[in-house]
């Protein structure tokens, strides 16, 4: 009752353990906690991602460190020490879509994107991803890319964790980058949403 | 943004549904900030068996009450300056299936260990260096 000193990979465990013996039972449905963890996902981790997403906006100087070393340059924002993990930003052009999938909810970087939703650690996503990128992003997040953009799909792991530097929306110029990172979304920098537009 | 049926955009009359739920409990202001992936699992299981039924919110109340109070005190006793507030929901929420005769704490305990001796999935270290797939681009 009283175990307040477990780690927090115990008590994780812990979670997995009830829920799948509560499904097993019948006394809930993979779907209805999905449906409640949605709710919330987007407040769950700080998020810190969309600030150096913010910051590579506005300054071409740390775009080109984040570009070149992605661990480093978080450092300068205090973002960071997460497991060591080597971290690789992929820059969004106007030719070139980044989009990132692992199956494995331990190969998300979630202190840089928030809590993974669980959608990306469906096999389904994955592998349709790989198969036909350019139809389920379309179909499944309603994103269109132009046919004139090359979609790149890439495999996060515990060695390289990938994340996506979207393009900048139009019509903010001369935005702080507060405001900007407001407009950063967890999906934009997974690859499968783009940023907010301006409003 | 997107209307996918994968993709269930949360109803607004449902937020505040749970955060009526939430109001009355103890120990917590700054509700449904969660700092773990856990923490929002646990907090999505709990309301969800309530919603369908499973215990009504004042056992869960009084349980959760009960949790942080056994805290407290051995807290108080021994100086201990750990506080998890979702970990008091996972107790509760163990409490309340084992009063009701749903889950047996011995197995809750079991099922923890084989999920803790799980293996990592394969190809879980391996770096890899280039995209996986690549859709051309299609230019006139």
């Amino acid at each position: 009752m009283n175990d307040v000193n477990r780690t927090q990979q115990e008590i994780a465990a812990r979670v997995k353990a009830l829920e799948s013996m509560m499904i097993e039972q019948g006394l809930v449905t993979t779907e209805m906690v999905d449906h409640y963890v949605e709710i919330y996902e987007n407040q769950v981790g700080p998020q810190l991602g969309a600030i150096a997403v913010a910051r590579a906006w506005t300054d071409p100087g740390f775009k080109a460190r984040l570009l070149e070393n992605a661990t480093e340059a978080c450092k300068e924002l205090g973002i960071g020490g997460m497991q060591g993990e080597h971290m690789v930003v992929l820059e969004d052009t106007d030719d070139v879509h980044h989009a990132i999938v692992c199956t494995l909810c331990s190969c998300y970087p979630w202190p840089v994107l928030g809590t993974p939703p669980n959608w990306y650690k469906e096999p389904q996503y994955r592998s349709r991803m790989v198969r036909e990128p350019r139809k389920v992003l379309a179909e499944e997040f309603g994103f269109s890319i132009p046919d004139t953009t090359e979609i790149r799909v890439w495999d996060s792991s515990s060695e390289i964790r990938y994340w996506v530097l979207p393009q900048r929306p139009p019509g903010t110029e001369g935005w702080t980058e507060e405001q900007l990172a407001d407009l950063v979304t967890r999906d934009s920098m997974i690859g499968v949403g783009p940023a907010r537009a301006a409003s | 943004m997107t209307t996918s049926p994968t993709r269930p955009q949360p109803d607004p009359e449902q937020r505040r549904h749970i955060e009526e739920l939430v109001s009355v409990l103890p120990g917590r202001s700054d509700h449904q900030k969660f700092d773990e992936p856990w923490e929002v699992r646990a907090f999505a299981i709990v309301v969800a068996a309530h919603t369908s039924g499973q215990y009504p919110w004042s056992d869960f109340q009084q349980a959760l009450i009960d949790s942080i109070k056994g805290w407290e005190e051995s807290a108080g006793a021994t100086g201990d300056p750990s506080w998890s507030y979702y970990e008091h929901w996972v107790n509760a929420l163990e409490a309340v299936l084992d009063r009701r005769g749903a889950v047996d704490p011995a197995a809750v305990e079991l099922r923890t260990r084989e999920v803790l001796a799980a293996p990592p999935s394969r190809n879980h270290h391996d770096p890899h260096y280039e995209p996986v797939a690549v859709h051309a681009a299609v230019r006139s």
